[in-house]
């Protein structure tokens, strides 16, 4: 590398401040990514090495190509300030070009901009999509648990949960711990959010900060879970939901359904004997219904799994076994399911993500729901003017 | 990929009063029936006496079963064949009348006359009990006076933007049908749809019990309409398209005389008009024209036949 720039006199350009212009700027970031790849020079024809990847400041997110770069090369996680950086344009957003005149050093950590200053954003929930970053947002705790996984040799916990605010409610994963409790509401910053099974998630990491706030205008957990059903049509306009809650008819009822054999590691359904995956199987059964709630305004796809499958059908898999072996027909099953279920009201809570087939629901409840009809009577007698 | 057609929760009388329909364009376009409720169906839920089902099929190859379900606005025909099998033994299952739901798509056929009939092929059908049959209508009764309101305010209030109208929640799909409903039924009597329903109370509170299925499927309905404000000027068809016209005709019951099943087959039908240089292309816009028309009918997709085999049942 270069010796170090003086950059007492220029100031950092934010990289969520980037605007492709022909003035050079002075920028300061982390080397989130980086790779070593190879272009062939016009003139020469011959082959030269170049940098690519990706530089964070907590603002933003920016794609960098470095031409002519040190022979030994630079590490992921260290912090560089540029200055007299080239800022391209690429399908719509901001890149920067490090040519020969640009000099780049190390800088500290210290240095990068504080992820929870006043100056970021301050978001609402609702609002967050896409690849956002640069962004505050407070909200509460709703839910939180911790699961185990294995990164190459290395085990590490992460932590997953709700974060709710009036707006809305997002799922949010954290690498870091941040000593974090239900019911707690919190001011999250330098966090980025990326699709996530069609849904938006927050994602913390060792950068990101967690500030404990008073919220006393923020829900409680409980409101969060236990909002009042809303239409499926209004869901599906919203993209789904984190926690929601619906009401509608059983009418249909979607292949797979009924009794089902699933891979014993994996847990997804084999078909003749194969999983996927793992191959030829012995595959355990199990009960399930992909049922189609309708409530008039719109429909969405349920997957019931077995404990739910068996309260609605009033059949347990023991049942559903038994008379497989005295009618080997699981198509007969799932007509039975099907019998036993078109038509009846239920309440369901639980996930929603909208896709091309429309809402799929991922339910931690269901529920059959019956109607007051004596007060529904009335209410209708009364519109009615009579 | 085309959502699923949500299920519109209905009563006989609606499905009755629905003459206007709605062909979409393009690949396994759905079909529409809008009626002046302020529904968009091609789907439907609907609660009432479900009869004992007769076979109308005339080919024992193909079953056809056919039902009539009644509630206290009127009484509708439910049918099922060999393309529902599900449904069909539903169907078949009940040798007595019985409370039942159903859920099935409606099906609209027209006749030489401009009279519509229409039925509920159904996709699901079940026994109900006493209050799992009073909550459907409840259900049935509380949606017609949403999208009567709705259609309502619309036409009191036309210049309000959708956006204003889905932010309070009410549903893309019957905004749009409410929409299409004004614009197809501009001047019927909507008020008086509220006496209509008003005979579902005394069921739905426990007070009479849901009526069996009257004795027959009234043979018409008539509905006082407009027809909407600037409907599509067809051309009279020239001597030539005539000529076609017959040809296709002679073809066709030339084909169906000779078949098993009483259908002619359509690829048959188009390669024969073909050897009379008629093209694939001219073939289609005859057929549609036919249909349209109501001469001609395809119960079965590529299966066409005289329409008027139908009347006589």
């Amino acid at each position: 590398m270069t010796e170090p720039v003086d950059a007492s006199v220029p100031v950092d350009t934010r990289l969520k401040d980037l605007r492709p212009t022909d003035a050079l700027v002075q920028i300061l970031g982390r080397v989130v990514t980086v790779e070593r790849r190879e272009y062939t020079n016009r003139v020469d024809g011959r082959r030269r090495p170049f940098l690519s990847g990706l530089l964070s400041d907590g603002t933003a997110t920016v794609r960098f190509s470095w031409w002519e770069p040190p022979a030994e090369g630079i590490e992921r996680g260290v912090v560089l300030r540029a200055v007299n950086v080239q800022v391209r344009e690429f399908r719509g957003r901001p890149e920067l070009s490090f040519g020969f005149r640009t000099r780049v050093a190390p800088a500290s950590p210290l240095e990068l901009p504080p992820v929870d200053g006043d100056d970021i954003p301050l978001r609402k929930i609702r609002d967050l999509g896409g690849s956002d970053e640069g962004f505050r947002v407070e909200g509460r705790i709703v839910r939180l648990s911790t699961r185990s996984v294995t990164v190459g040799t290395e085990q590490r916990l992460i932590h997953e949960g709700l974060l709710a605010d009036r707006t809305g409610s997002i799922a949010f994963t954290s690498w870091s711990d941040f000593d974090l409790k239900v019911g707690e509401a919190v001011r999250l910053a330098g966090a980025y959010v990326r699709i996530f099974r069609n849904r938006p998630q927050l994602n913390l990491d060792e950068r990101s900060t967690a500030a404990r706030i008073d919220g006393t205008e923020l829900p409680q957990p409980e409101e969060v879970l236990t909002t009042a059903p809303r239409s499926i049509a209004e869901i599906e306009e919203a993209g789904g939901g984190e926690s929601i809650a619906l009401q509608g008819v059983v009418v249909g009822l979607l292949p797979p359904s009924g009794l089902v054999y699933r891979c014993p590691t994996c847990r997804r359904a084999v078909t003749g004997g194969i999983c996927s995956t793992h191959g030829a199987v012995e595959g355990v059964a199990d009960l399930r219904g992909r049922f189609v709630i309708d409530d008039g305004t719109s429909s969405a796809t349920v997957n019931a799994a077995r404990e739910d499958t068996e309260k609605l059908w009033g059949v347990t898999l023991e049942e559903a076994l038994s008379r497989l072996r005295d009618a080997p027909d699981p198509t007969l099953l799932e007509e039975h399911l099907f019998e036993a279920t078109l038509g009846t009201r239920l309440t369901i809570r639980g996930r929603a993500s909208r896709d091309d087939f429309g809402l799929t629901v991922y339910p931690e409840s269901i529920e059959r729901t019956s109607i007051d009809l004596p007060t529904w009577a009335r209410g209708l007698a009364a519109r009615l003017g009579s | 990929m085309a959502l699923r057609e949500v299920a519109w929760r209905v009563t006989a009388h609606e499905i009755l009063s629905a003459l206007q329909e709605e062909r979409g364009t393009g690949e396994r376009a759905a079909t529409y029936l809008l009626s002046p409720y302020g529904a968009r169906m091609n789907r439907v839920m609907i609660a009432g006496n479900l009869s004992a089902p007769e076979s109308i099929g005339r080919d024992p190859a193909q079953p056809f079963w056919r039902a009539r379900l009644a509630d206290p606005t009127g009484t509708v025909a439910v049918t099922a064949g060999g393309f529902q099998p599900r449904a069909m033994a539903q169907l078949r299952a009940g040798s007595a009348p019985r409370p039942a739901l159903v859920v099935g798509k409606l099906h609209l056929y027209r006749g030489n006359d401009g009279t519509g009939y229409v039925s509920i092929r159904a996709e699901a059908v079940r026994t109900l009990d006493d209050e799992p049959m009073r909550t459907a209508l409840a259900d049935e009764l509380a949606q017609s006076l949403d999208r009567l309101d709705l259609v309502e305010r619309l036409m009191r209030e036309p210049m309000v933007p959708d956006a204003t109208l889905r932010s309070e929640g009410i549903a893309p799909v019957w905004l749009r049908a409410a929409r299409e409903s004004i614009r197809r039924y501009p001047s019927i009597d909507r008020p008086a749809f509220r006496g209509t329903l008003k005979q579902l109370l005394p069921v739905i509170e426990g007070r009479a019990a849901a009526p069996s299925s009257a004795p027959s499927i009234p043979p018409s309905v008539r509905v006082t309409r407009i027809e909407p404000p600037a409907p599509k000027h067809r051309e009279a068809p020239s001597a030539s398209e005539r000529a076609n016209e017959s040809a296709f005709l002679d073809v066709m019951d030339e084909l169906a005389d000779g078949s098993m099943d009483g259908y002619a087959d359509y690829r048959e039908l188009r390669q024969r008009l073909a050897e009379r240089g008629l093209s694939e292309d001219a073939a289609e816009t005859i057929l549609a024209r036919l249909q349209d028309d109501g001469v001609v009918e395809e119960p079965i997709m590529g299966k066409l036949r005289r329409a008027s085999a139908l009347t006589d049942g």
